[in-house]
């Protein structure tokens, strides 16, 4: 259990004897200017763009602005020990993050650095942060389903692998909690997913961790973090640092989930760059190109085809709105670059739906395809009935008198919303949620109050687990509804309904009991 | 002004890159107006109105590039003063100056001028630094081999700087070759410790209890 003194201190050995030192040639400038994570040299007459700089404290730089007499420098790291005079030396190399299978389980900043104290992380290999999308020709269509466990989502807004799908809502409507249900319910699969913290609060990355940790979620994940207090220019690069971390493993064959929480903060820390850069300020005093900062992040999500690997990196991001307003500018940029938007009510979420995403006006612009047909079946009619119930709704509070027809249409959807609502990080497997969803849109919890539909549905997924797995298996096997399986699935469901009829009358005889 | 001395005004942290670009037009002006033949007695006469006229009289200095005298104030101050002794040329380069109010740039259009010169002359500063300050054998030794290397004769400008241990740090432009001891040894720091982490963790499976702790 002890370190072998004499074979490190041969390594040291022999590596001093290979050692052979090079003149070492660089191009050399001087900070004329420093500030909030910026700083402006004169000199390096030969710096290329995006070219990584270091400064002569060993803090390294990215070139941002190419002007006529100096550059305009990024600090990716502690620019107050920068100081005027000193001196700056080019690389000849762009910025690049460590990938490999070593990153996973590790909580990194966006450099690569590891954050989580447990030790250096050991790889080899290194990807340039900026790289270009797939082309045209690289890809194919979406058509394999990246389950995220959550009902609402899996049935109504599907996502495939290769998607990337807006998460978008007020402050505390819930969006990192669909992304992190979205993460644990890849347990057990084979896509390795990134969470980019950026922007965020170092307790809520802290939260986030320990939530990914706790559900056994950290064994194929990567959490990449720039919170806050971290300058600007980190939370501007961490999401196309997740990217090229996500891109390894894609380009290997490998799906991967990539959630960039949230891409309003880098938007911010981008504005605040570009201003400090004295770029010309746009709408809302954003600059000109930031749509292409994210339009080229997003880009990079994409379904290889079957010459590449076949690999897939499905997007994730979310945007934080103010006041429900998707018409400002970056949420309508992202909005318009994504394929589908999950959009997160506070209306709803303080009514005790959660999750709280608006069904009307959430949607899946290729999700259908990716879809498997049991859900496709199930679910084909659900966003058209809730709708008209929303509508019903309205109507019925205003105290009209309703025929039997409505009434019943009503109760059925108060069951299904009901039904839709899921507690955090309790993903359901999608056989359940084909269950689930047949059960309600079919009419099979329409005897149970409303109050109840919660425990009747676990009740009921319980008892096709213990008692009617080879319906349950067969759904899983197949991933469709035959005939056979549906006969099976209905006198399954029949028998269920009779069973917990009995029970619930008796509790709530009880309960009536009780509050009389 | 001797030769090795750089001309350029010292170098001020808050220095304008952009005045340095307009200095250089206006010495690439000053030195194209002289022609060919002229232009080392030209230069002879900016730097000595530099150095023995403006250095020792720092108050006409001052007024010469303080905003509060007028454009036609300074113009008057050229023909009383500069005129009388100053070759046309010069005087006619100086009211070009005055009216453009550019004066304030004079030391530095000076330094950009002996820069252009010496690079039209096919020379160029080489900033060699050392930890210790060399003899001239020994820079007559590094003149010649730069000069063979390069394409142009080298003006070496010795500059020591002891952080450097050892070595040599030649400066070309913008463009440094490091051979000093302190950027090896740097370097093999550098190496060492990533060989030392490397052999730990690839070795902490061998180091560790297989059955865990």
């Amino acid at each position: 259990m002890k370190f072998k003194a004499d074979e490190i201190a041969s390594v040291i050995q022999k590596e001093i004897e290979d050692f052979k030192g090079q003149i070492e040639t660089a191009e050399v400038g001087r900070v004329v200017e420093v500030g909030d994570g910026i700083a402006r040299a004169v000199g390096l007459s030969s710096a290329m763009a995006g070219e990584m700089v270091e400064f002569s404290n060993g803090t390294n730089g990215l070139c941002f602005n190419m002007e006529e007499n100096s550059v305009g420098i990024i600090i990716l790291g502690d620019y107050l020990n920068i100081q005027e005079g000193d001196e700056i030396k080019t690389t000849g190399q762009l910025l690049s993050v460590p990938v490999g299978e070593a990153m996973i389980g590790r909580v990194i900043d966006p450099l690569g650095n590891p954050l989580d104290g447990k030790g250096p992380i050991v790889t080899s290999e290194r990807r340039p942060v900026e790289t270009p999308a797939p082309g045209v020709a690289d890809r194919q269509p979406v058509k394999e389903p990246l389950q995220t466990g959550i009902k609402a989502v899996d049935a109504m807004t599907p996502i495939g692998r290769g998607q990337r799908e807006l998460i978008i809502g007020d402050r505390k409507t819930g969006k990192t909690a669909v992304a992190l249900d979205t993460i644990i319910n890849q347990k057990g699969g084979d896509v390795i997913c990134i969470y980019v913290a950026c922007g965020q609060r170092s307790a809520s990355v802290a939260q986030v961790v320990e939530a990914l940790e706790a559900n056994g979620a950290m064994d194929y994940s990567i959490v990449i973090s720039a919170t806050a207090s971290d300058p600007a220019p980190l939370q501007y690069i961490a999401p196309y640092a997740g990217a090229a971390i996500a891109e390894y493993f894609m380009y290997q064959g490998k799906h991967t989930l990539c959630v960039y929480d949230d891409l309003t903060k880098q938007a911010q820390a981008y504005r605040q760059l570009s201003l400090l850069m004295r770029r010309p300020p746009g709408r809302e005093a954003y600059p000109g190109d930031v749509f292409y900062c994210h339009s080229r992040l997003l880009e990079r999500a994409a379904k290889l085809n079957a010459e590449l690997g076949g690999g897939s990196m499905t997007a994730l991001p979310i945007i934080e709105t103010l006041e429900g307003e998707v018409s400002a500018y970056i949420p309508t940029n992202v909005i318009s670059i994504t394929d589908g938007q999950i959009y997160l009510e506070p209306d709803l979420f303080f009514a005790g739906v959660r999750p709280a995403i608006n069904v009307g006006i959430s949607v899946s612009r290729v999700g259908g395809n990716a879809q498997t047909k049991a859900m496709k079946k199930v679910a084909g009619s659900l966003r058209l009935d809730l709708a008209a119930f929303r509508e019903l709704e309205a109507f019925a509070q205003l105290g009209t008198e309703l025929d039997a027809a409505t009434q019943r249409q009503l109760d059925r959807g108060y069951r299904m919303v009901e039904l839709l609502k899921q507690p955090q990080y309790e993903p359901l497997h999608f056989a359940d949620q084909v269950i689930s969803i047949y059960a309600g849109t079919k009419g099979y919890f329409d005897t149970v109050p409303v109050n109840q539909v919660a425990r009747a549905e676990k009740e009921m997924l319980q008892f096709m687990a213990d008692e009617k797995s080879e319906v349950r298996n067969a759904i899983i096997e197949s991933k469709e509804l035959s005939s056979e399986t549906e006969d099976a699935l209905k006198a399954a469901l029949a028998e269920f309904r009779d069973r917990f009829k009995a029970e619930a009358t008796g509790g709530l005889v009880g309960e009536t009991a009780e509050t009389a | 002004m001797s030769e090795t001395e750089p001309k350029t005004r010292p170098s001020h942290v808050l220095e304008d890159p952009s005045a340095n670009v307009v200095a250089r037009v206006y010495a690439n002006a000053f030195l194209n107006a002289a022609g060919e033949a002229g232009q080392a007695e030209a230069l002879e006469e900016f730097t000595s109105f530099v150095d023995d006229v403006l250095r020792p009289n720092p108050e006409f200095a001052r007024l010469l590039t303080t905003e509060v005298t007028g454009r036609e104030e300074k113009l008057g101050l050229i023909d009383r003063v500069v005129a009388p002794t100053g070759s046309e040329r010069f005087t006619n380069f100086l009211r070009v100056l005055a009216r453009h109010e550019r004066l304030e740039l004079l030391p530095l259009i000076l330094g950009e001028t002996w820069l252009e010169h010496e690079k039209r002359a096919g020379r160029q500063r080489v900033i060699v630094r050392t930890a210790a300050a060399l003899d001239e054998k020994r820079l007559d030794g590094i003149r010649e081999r730069l000069a063979a290397a390069l394409p142009f004769e080298p003006i070496l400008i010795p500059e020591v700087d002891e952080t450097l241990v050892g070595g040599l740090v030649v400066q070309i432009g913008d463009t440094v070759h490091d051979g000093s001891l302190r950027t090896r040894i740097r370097d093999l720091k550098d190496r060492l410790r990533e060989r030392y982490l490397n052999e730990i963790q690839s070795g902490r499976d061998r180091f560790s209890h297989p059955e865990g702790n």
